[in-house]
């Protein structure tokens, strides 16, 4: 599955990178290489971007940026909230 | 003090691992700052004398990578190739250890002479992780030096490491990590290849292969020139096909990921991470800075918080500076004797140049505020919270904080977009800020919306204007991203680095940096420009006024008025010529010059002389009318120009809409325009926004002329 379709606070592993170019590159340098694993920690107030951690670093990405990365969820959010979990009652934006 | 006992240190790192307060730390005030050359990215330069040497110090803008994507990298990058100093000193975030070391591996490969600076050793310490040095030192090759920026510890080990570099005491062995074998084949292959071309001898043979191998493009059009690209470009082609074949993958990726495992390698080897128990403070302030309720109030509040301040301190200040240029006018006149030189100094130089130094204030505070949220880790957070509209009109959410600061003052405005990237999301953010109302174009309104509507309708009308700023803005910038300024938009892959209580020594430096800039600015294409918008309202001289204004005063003088009522006459006399001169000037006919075109808008060439001479300062539209409406010196406050303008039959309710959406819109101040110039680099572009920022000024002057007509 794609980095952009997990929830907040899923755990997942990266399996491999679809962006390219210059994005591509970005996600690399910044360590979002395979076998990295993360948490999704939050979705920006207006539902876009969203911010992952691991290896004690708090990256942003957007959601069509997070598009390109492929990866394997290894660890569900407890209450299996859609990402964004504020979303059912909060409708900012689209 | 000779050449030959200096040492050329370059300091590189990641963003937020506290180079800059080490660089500061170490160089104290012997520092200066410039850009590098071709680029508007800060040049810090400093230097400190140790042990009988001068050690200069470059601190680099701070990287992830040197796979040169953003303009940082390439002038890393550039720097260290073209410049090479005699030692690179690699600055790592002590508790963030394992991130920071993708480019320690990058500038092993390189084989510079390299130091690794362990920073915020204190944190390390106090956080209970446990680094064992000796190891990652046999593991990387170079020596390691724990130092604390904060707290001024490891500076002397630091500097005498060095030294001891320099003079051959201390040897570096030039590690390199190992790639897989395959990979490892293929860059030797096309190594050997490489050195065997002459022409390329100024290069490490094995780093050019590792770099074409990764893709990159500077490299490639580097070795495209010569005739050993027929050979390797085969190499390469062959590598590709076989880690496509084996691995399922590109060189460029495996080479990351083997970088990465090296890193991990070393990492389980070296260094035991604390079990974190409770969430890092950074996190619990962001579940509430970042909240999806409450993030987007917090924001505004804090950019509220910060124009509050900038202006509330600032006005006082401002306040001063203005009383204390008058007090430096009156001092001077009554020495000058020639009344041309009196005038060209006084009403020239001073009065202009005074009148752009009393934003100084706002604009230190402003960057006080701004370098406080950058230091602290907030800013990131900002662009965070704003992407996604920002996006929406084609911008990155770095853009809004310049933005807002096009509120207070349009040049620290355009000035703070450097954060941005991408260059194409600089020009179209640069662009636009000019349409944020600034401080100076307040004046205006105020005396225009006070003389023609209701007070309680006034502020509306107020309002209106600053949002349709906003407006025009953002839809300009969607319509440039979607046109000419088509291409690159900066990804928002970003980090959002741990707060931290920022030193107030960086905080103040930054500010003082940027106040600098603006005072030289000042100092030079202001004063010019202002000299000139004085000699076109004052020449060419008419010495019929003069000569009917003497008569006047004579006939006054002779008269057998009451003394105070005489005075009063005379000094009618003197606005009236002073109108009749300034009618007379190139100004006063340039306005009459422009009046068939700015006819549509319901202006006559009273306000087109008020509009050129706006250019000096977008404050000066009032005072200018004051002139031209023969009241002297006047401002948005004075009754009598409210009453004078509000009688005058070619005045009216949808004259002065217009006017104050022209200058709303209509290009900027020449202070503006310089830093435009300077931050942008060309002449191309600013002709482009001022025929783009004219248009639009006339086009919608137009349509609100037309409408308030229409409604009235």
């Amino acid at each position: 599955m794609l980095l952009s379709e997990l929830k907040v606070g899923d755990k997942a592993e990266v399996e491999g990178l679809l962006a390219e170019s210059a994005v591509r590159r970005r996600i690399l340098d910044m360590g979002l290489v395979k076998g990295t694993r993360f948490k999704v920690l939050r979705v920006a107030p207006l539902g876009d971007p969203v911010e992952i951690f691991f290896k004690g670093m708090y990256l942003s990405l957007r959601k069509n940026e997070a598009a390109g990365v492929l990866v394997r969820k290894i660890g569900e959010a407890r209450d299996g909230a859609p990402m964004g979990g504020a979303r059912r009652r909060w409708r900012f934006g689209s | 003090m000779a050449t030959g006992k200096e040492i050329r240190v370059a300091l590189a790192g990641n963003p937020n691992c506290g180079k800059s307060s080490l660089f500061n730390g170490l160089t104290g005030s012997h520092q200066k700052v410039g850009n590098f050359s071709g680029v508007t990215i800060e040049k810090h330069e400093g230097y400190v004398d140790y042990r009988g040497y001068r050690i200069r110090f470059v601190d680099l803008p701070g990287t992830y990578s040197l796979t040169p994507y953003s303009p940082e990298e390439l002038v890393t990058r550039k720097y260290l190739i073209e410049e090479a100093p005699d030692i690179v000193v690699n600055v790592l975030e002590g508790p963030n250890i394992e991130r920071n070391l993708l480019l320690t591996t990058q500038l092993m490969e390189m084989g510079v002479d390299l130091l690794v600076a362990l920073n915020m050793y204190d944190e390390v310490v106090a956080r209970g992780i446990e680094i064992d040095v000796k190891q990652l030192q046999l593991l990387l090759g170079c020596h390691i030096i724990p130092t604390s920026a904060k707290k001024k510890q490891g500076f002397d080990a630091l500097l005498d490491h060095i030294v001891r570099v320099h003079e051959g005491d201390i040897e570096i062995r030039k590690n390199k990590l190992g790639f897989r074998q395959e990979i490892e084949g293929a860059i030797d292959g096309i190594a050997e290849q490489l050195a065997g071309e002459p022409a390329l001898s100024g290069f490490n043979p094995y780093w050019l292969a590792v770099k074409l191998l990764e893709n990159d493009r500077e490299v490639y059009t580097l070795v495209k020139e010569y005739p050993v690209w027929v050979k390797v470009e085969i190499a390469l082609q062959l590598a590709i096909r076989e880690a496509e074949a084996v691995y399922k993958s590109d060189p460029e990726i495996i080479i990351t990921e083997d970088r990465y495992a090296f890193i991990r390698g070393a990492m389980q080897e070296c260094v035991r991470m604390p079990r974190e128990e409770r969430a890092s403070l950074t996190d619990r302030i962001d579940r509430i800075v970042l909240n999806r309720v409450l993030g987007l109030p917090i924001f505004f509040f804090i950019v509220w918080l910060i124009f509050h301040m900038t202006f509330t301190l600032g006005t006082p200040l401002m306040e001063g500076l203005d009383f204390l240029f008058g007090g430096i006018a009156a001092a001077v006149s009554p020495h000058l004797a020639n009344e041309t030189l009196r005038s060209v100094i006084v009403d020239g130089i001073i009065a202009g140049v005074g009148g752009v130094l009393i934003f100084l204030p706002n604009i230190v505070l402003l960057f006080l505020g701004l370098s406080f949220l950058e230091a602290s880790g907030y800013m990131a957070r900002a662009a965070f919270v704003v992407d996604k509209v920002m996006h929406r009109f084609g911008l990155h959410g770095k853009s809004f904080i310049p933005m807002i600061t096009g509120f207070g003052c349009s040049i620290p405005a355009i000035m703070a977009t450097r954060t941005l990237k991408s260059r194409s999301d600089r020009l179209a953010t640069i662009m636009i800020i000019p349409f944020m109302s600034c401080g100076a174009k307040l004046p205006v309104y105020i005396l225009l919306a006070g003389a023609f509507f209701e007070p309680a309708v006034a502020a509306n009308v107020m309002f209106g204007i600053y949002m349709l700023g906003v407006a025009i803005g953002l839809v300009s910038a969607l319509v440039m991203k979607k046109t000419v300024l088509k291409s690159d938009s900066e990804p928002f892959v970003m980090e959002l680095p741990p707060y931290r209580w920022p030193t107030l020594g960086s905080v103040f430096l930054q500010s003082n940096i940027k106040a600098m800039m603006y005072v030289r600015k000042a100092g030079t294409v202001i004063l010019l420009a202002v000299l000139l918008i004085w000699v076109v309202s004052n020449y060419p001289r008419n010495p019929a006024i003069d000569a009917a204004l003497e008569r006047r005063i004579a006939s006054i003088e002779l008269g057998d008025a009451p003394e105070a009522l005489k005075k009063a006459s005379i000094v009618e006399a003197e606005h009236h010529a002073n109108a009749d001169q300034l009618e007379y000037s190139i100004a006063g006919r340039a306005g009459k010059l422009m009046e068939p075109l700015i006819r549509p808008l319901g202006f006559d060439w009273r306000i087109g002389v008020a509009l050129v001479t706006g250019l000096a300062a977008k404050e000066v539209v009032v005072s200018t009318m004051g002139t031209i409406y023969s009241l002297g010196e006047a401002d948005e406050t004075s009754p009598e120009l409210k009453t004078i303008l509000r009688n005058d039959p070619s005045f009216d309710q949808a004259t002065a809409l217009s006017l104050m959406v022209f200058v709303l819109l209509y290009i900027p101040c020449v202070a503006a325009i310089g830093v435009m110039k300077k931050e942008v680099g060309n002449w191309q572009a600013i002709l482009f926004y001022s025929v783009y920022a004219m248009g639009v000024a006339w086009v919608f002057s137009f349509l609100t002329y037309r409408l308030a007509q229409l409604l009235a």
